[in-house]
């Protein structure tokens, strides 16, 4: 046991106090410029850019610029939430990169629950409920059952393009978010500036 | 000769002929002669004159109960429910050998043939027999033992301790005790007859062992040897008993089981007693004897009358929910057959203990028996314990509605509202040397029940002031917290309903799995099985015994009903000869 | 669309009703999912799943128990399953698609599908072969990684698990600086694969350090060996990848397709089929996919707009982190006209049912994360 303590010692704090910028995701980022690409999700129409519906595939004309900021916050969070926030997450219909990127926001690293962001193992115990993925039907009762289960006061996160928008997959799961986390996948640099925006934290 | 004295013995017997055209008036005159049995026989004070209080309340209880219950069953269940009756009144007139002897038989044959009767397959009947008879050849050597060595037949002091082993022997086949295939023919056979018939059965006709051995017990000398043999036979009866009632999916058969067990502490008990030399714990042990017997009994009878109640053999097949009279007599029965207070069963169990913890004061060889066997008793009344909430529990079936309350349902509250009744006034029970009081803490002289081996007390205990205790806390929570909040929420199982229903097999598989060893527990062709160990290392002597037993009856008894009424013909006929006799 | 009636070559898995063999698609006559455990009396049907916490992706378990012991598990992974409309899409659209079939095997995929495309169409691949490589190794180095945590983390090593996760998010952002995309999505095209290898090298020697170390003092741990050991042992002839290879069958995509070519590759191979081996099997595969692209040359990316207005038939297989994975396709005028996917986690889902029969509920995990299943690879609908 203790040559894990020693191991853990040794390695001294690998949490980054501020993001490095070096290591922000080019894509999904806000992107810039104009295009005229037919977008196959129609992300871009009129010349205005959708972040929601984005997959970020980088085959429009549009810089990514780095920035981590794509995300909505639809209103404010309950007061109660502000001292620890629970999220338990719900996996609809996702490819596997939501649910790997949402994980890694409490990786080393980023280490979410230093912000007082943790995660639920039951939607009983939960504040959000974190919905990633396309909508499928035989998910449906069971995104029903965990809303249902979850006490008050409860707000519902969507995670992704899929779960926003249907992304280029198929149909959204159609519910009406309090924070819109865009990104196919979202990086955990807009995972925790959103939720952490959510909280009023950042401005 | 009294004839008076005789009257129930007459009544008996009569109502069993009744009984044959009018089966409710042979029950009603059953329960009567009960009473006036009781009454007759209650007016010396002699511990052994308990075993008659016990039996005669089964006897009423049961007789009641059957009005109701009898109606599902043929013509033939009244008389040979009241002929086993009369069978076991006649063992406690007996003061000789002969007498006792012809009422073991005219209780034994009856029974035989309500599981004939009962059952389609014929097995169970003579397994039953064959059992029944053992003990009863036993019984008859230990008769000319004492013959031989007292020169008569009637019950007298005897110099050594022959009879008494011999004896015992013979009675613990009757009670399905360690070498008797610990769990398999007295579960089977109890739990092939009619619950009424099990009741009896499971209730006194053991208790007729018992008391058979007590009495030769107080006629015995003190024998170390003796005494630690049958602690031994007792504690392995116990264990055994309680773990397999504990996995028993036939709720007759947990009966049968739990009978077992009980009978396993009495037997260790009386081994206790045979083995100690110490007058005033000696008498201790016997009030405990006589205590807990009655518990054992009289919630024994509540049990079977229970399991009776919901109209089928297993728990799987539980499909209706009791009304709240049935639920608390149920809960004072179990909870009585558990050990715990305030049944009387708790205070049985309280003394047996506390005489095996006596025990170990006396040193050498008896105290470290009695030490060890102290403690594993305690460890079978823990899986008894659970055994019990198993019927409790799964008795109910939550998803349905009931019920109407019957006759049945009634008899059943009362017998758990007796056992608490018992409980209170058990200090009128026992004798004025272990009754005291500490008038300091309001418990008054008379009402206390001290546990002693010599002039100095061992353990307390008070009836009512348990009693008090529960109902002021009881009533000091219900006034600080009111009624019980709770709030209903919907579960959350992973995202789907759950279908899956929590039955009694799941309820008891831990056990299953954790003593696998022991049970030898495996995946069988149709579900998870155990072996039974005794079973395992009998199966072959018992399946020649089943030829042997098959040939005799085929030879002999010709397997018809016209022989076996013949047999109890001739025994019905002995015993008036007899009683005409003295 | 191929359809046979012998059997060819090993075992490849299953799509909808076709079954995949090393050089054959034979199609099923109505035969069913296989042998259903019934549920016995005395045995209880423990649900676990859809969602819960300790499970990543919505899947369902259907374990049938008398207690302790595990005697079946049903993997029902249905919950999640997509419909995903491909049919008469053209290539990149299909290929966006594609891409998100498994997220976190992305590359796996959609190289593996680009390549089938490259087969029917007859485009040749030669230049962007290399870098394709190095995308499959990075994902399969991080795919592992991801086991391996998983496995400390069931036996609540949590400084292990954070190491490793650290370790996982390192490589993750390698991909990112190298392929612009976290997942690779949106980085490979007919022929071509938008990556830049500046500090790739020097990078992944530094995971390459960093693992070594965590696996040395991981393999030093009697209590996490125990665990191991003699756990979820399986060995079946039809099996897949790692799994495959820790119980002794030779199988590896990288040895016996020519869908993608590697210059040398040695194979790694255990024999007892338990947790144990798989995890050793893939901690080498960790180090030998490092070693990998540490040798490999990468040649210049040529920029050329192919034809894909074209009909044809074609065919891929490669070594995906799990195991074999296989496309067939059928193009007809640039538009996608049929399509057969074939993923390991079909096979690994059955290998997992089988090495948890007889197993008990605390060696659960163990086993699962063994396997790397992905439900979102296996339930897919294409329509």
């Amino acid at each position: 046991m203790s040559q894990w303590f020693l191991r853990g010692i040794k390695k001294g704090i690998k949490t980054e106090k501020n993001f490095k910028d070096k290591y922000k995701p080019y894509y999904p980022s806000k992107l810039e410029g104009k295009s005229d690409y037919n977008c196959p999700v129609n992300a871009i129409k009129n010349g205005e850019w959708d972040e929601n519906k984005c997959i970020y595939c980088g085959k429009c004309d549009l810089n990514p610029t780095k920035d981590e900021k794509i995300y909505k916050i639809n209103d404010a969070m309950p007061e109660m939430f502000k001292k620890s926030f629970y999220i338990y997450p719900l996996d609809s219909g996702t490819c596997g990169a939501c649910n790997a990127e949402f994980n890694s926001i409490f990786y080393p690293q980023y280490d979410a629950n230093r912000f007082k962001i943790f995660l639920s193992n039951t939607p009983r115990h939960a504040d959000a409920l974190l919905l990633m993925g396309v909508y499928t039907e035989n998910m449906h009762d069971v995104i029903k059952n965990a809303y249902d289960a979850m006490p008050d006061p409860k707000v519902i996160i969507g995670f992704g393009s899929c779960a926003l928008t249907g992304g280029i997959i198929g149909s959204s799961i159609n519910e009406k978010f309090n924070v819109e986390i865009a990104g196919c996948p979202p990086s955990p640099y807009t995972i925790i500036s959103a939720i952490l925006k959510y909280k009023g934290d950042i401005k | 000769m009294n004839i008076i004295y005789y009257l129930p013995l007459i009544l008996i017997f009569l109502a069993s002929i009744i009984s044959i055209k009018y089966r409710s008036s042979g029950y009603i005159l059953s329960a009567i002669s009960s009473i006036i049995f009781i009454v007759f026989t209650y007016k010396t004070f002699d511990y052994l004159t308990y075993f008659y209080l016990i039996a005669g309340i089964v006897w009423i209880i049961t007789s009641i109960y059957s009005l109701s219950y009898g109606k599902n069953y043929g013509k033939w269940l009244a008389p040979l429910f009241i002929l086993t009756i009369a069978g076991m009144m006649t063992i406690l007139y007996a003061n000789n050998f002969f007498v006792f002897i012809a009422g073991w038989e005219i209780m034994s044959v009856p029974a035989y043939l309500t599981v004939a009767i009962n059952k389609k397959n014929d097995i169970e009947a003579y397994v039953f027999m064959f059992f029944s008879e053992i003990s009863t050849i036993l019984i008859i050597v230990s008769a000319i033992l004492s013959y031989y060595y007292t020169g008569s037949l009637t019950f007298n002091k005897i110099n050594n301790d022959y009879v008494l082993l011999i004896f015992t022997l013979g009675a613990m086949s009757k009670m399905g005790l360690t070498p008797f295939m610990i769990s398999e023919w007295l579960p089977i056979a109890h739990g092939s007859a009619p619950a009424n018939s099990s009741a009896i059965f499971s209730a006194t006709m053991t208790l007729m062992g018992v008391y058979g051995i007590t009495k030769l017990a107080l006629l015995s000398p003190v024998s170390e040897i003796i005494g630690v043999l049958f602690m031994a036979i007792g504690i392995i009866s116990v264990m055994f008993g309680a773990l397999y009632a504990y996995i028993s999916e036939n709720m007759k058969s947990l009966g049968g089981f739990s009978t077992i067990e009980n009978n396993g502490t009495l037997l260790s008990a009386i081994g206790l007693y045979v083995a100690i030399n110490n007058n005033i714990l000696r008498t201790f042990v016997l009030i405990s004897i006589l205590i807990f017997a009655m518990a054992h009994s009289i919630a024994k009878t509540g049990l079977f009358l229970t399991i009776g109640n919901t109209g089928t053999e297993y728990f799987s097949g539980v499909s209706e929910n009791n009304g709240i009279l049935n639920q608390v007599g149920k809960f004072f029965i179990l909870s009585s057959l558990s050990g715990l207070f305030p049944g009387l069963g708790g205070l049985g169990t309280w003394m047996i203990l506390e005489s095996f913890f006596m025990g170990a004061f006396l040193q050498g060889t008896i105290g470290i028996s009695s030490i060890i066997g102290g403690s594993l008793l305690a460890m079978g009344e823990g899986f008894a314990t659970a055994a019990m909430f198993k019927v409790y529990y799964f008795t109910d079936n939550r998803n349905n509605k009931k019920n109407k309350n019957s006759l049945e349902t009634y008899t059943i509250f009362s017998t758990g509202a007796l056992l608490v009744f018992l409980f209170l006034i058990s200090f009128l029970l026992i004798g004025k040397e272990y009754i005291s009081g500490i008038p300091n803490v309001l418990i008054f002289n008379g009402f206390m029940i001290e546990s002693r081996f010599s002039s100095v007390d061992f353990g307390l205990l008070s009836p009512l002031y348990i009693a008090f205790i529960i109902l002021i806390f009881t009533l000091l929570a219900y006034i600080i917290f009111g009624k019980p909040k709770t709030r209903s929420v919907k579960r959350w199982n992973t995202g789907i309903e759950n279908n899956e229903i929590y039955n009694s097999f799941i309820y008891s598989s831990n056990i299953r799995l954790m003593l696998k060893k022991i049970l030898k527990t495996h995946s069988g062709k149709n579900e998870l099985e155990t072996v039974d160990v005794f079973w395992y290392f009998m199966i072959r002597t018992a399946s020649s015994y089943r030829k042997l037993t098959k040939y005799i009856s085929y030879k002999i008894m010709n397997s018809s009903i016209s022989t076996y009424m013949i047999y109890m013909i001739i025994a019905f006929i002995s015993i008036i000869v007899i009683v005409s006799l003295y | 669309m191929q359809s046979f009636n012998k059997k060819n070559g090993r075992y490849i898995g299953r799509y909808k009703n076709y079954d995949a063999y090393l050089n054959k698609i034979v199609k099923l006559s109505g035969e069913n999912e296989g042998d259903i455990n019934e549920k016995l009396p005395g045995e209880m049907v423990f649900n676990y799943g859809p969602s819960a916490g300790g499970l990543e992706e919505s899947v369902n378990f259907k374990i049938i128990t008398p207690g302790e012991k595990i005697n079946s598990v049903r993997v029902d992974s249905s919950f999640k399953r997509r419909n995903i409309k491909i049919l008469n899409n053209n290539i990149y659209d299909a290929l966006l698609k594609i891409e998100r079939i498994n997220g976190y095997h992305s590359a796996s995929n959609s190289i593996c599908f680009l390549l089938a495309v490259e087969n029917a169409l007859n485009i040749e691949n030669n230049e962007s072969n290399n870098k394709r490589v190095i995308e499959i190794e990075l994902e399969r180095i991080r795919s592992n990684l991801h086991i391996v945590k998983g496995l400390t983390e069931s036996a609540g090593f949590s400084v292990p698990e954070k190491q490793l996760s650290y370790l996982i998010e390192e490589v993750s952002r390698i991909i990112s600086e190298a392929f612009k995309h976290r997942y690779f999505f949106g980085a490979n095209y007919i022929n071509n694969v938008r990556c830049n290898f500046n500090n790739l090298n020097e990078n992944i020697l530094k995971i390459k350090k960093e693992f070594l170390s965590i696996y040395e003092d991981l393999l030093a741990s009697k209590i996490f060996m125990d665990r191991l050991q003699e756990n979820g042992t399986v060995k079946d002839i039809n099996s897949t990848g790692p799994a495959a290879r820790a119980s002794g069958y030779n199988y590896d995509a990288r040895l016996d397709s020519r869908s993608l070519f590697y210059e040398s590759y040695k194979i790694f191979t255990m024999n007892s089929g338990d947790v144990f081996s798989r995890f050793m099997v893939r901690s080498d595969e960790i180090f030998s996919s490092i070693e990998l692209i540490e040798n490999i040359k990468v040649k210049e990316n040529i920029n050329k707009d192919y034809d894909l207005n074209k009909s044809g038939s074609g065919n891929a297989r490669i070594e995906s982190p799990q195991g074999d994975l296989f496309y067939h396709l059928d193009i007809k005028d640039g538009k996608i006209n049929d399509i057969i996917m074939v993923s390991p986690s079909y096979i690994n889902i059955k290998l997992f049912e089988k090495a948890m029969r007889g197993n008990i509920f605390t060696d659960f995990f163990f086993v699962w994360e063994s396997f790397g299943i992905w439900i979102s690879e296996k339930e897919v609908n294409f329509i």
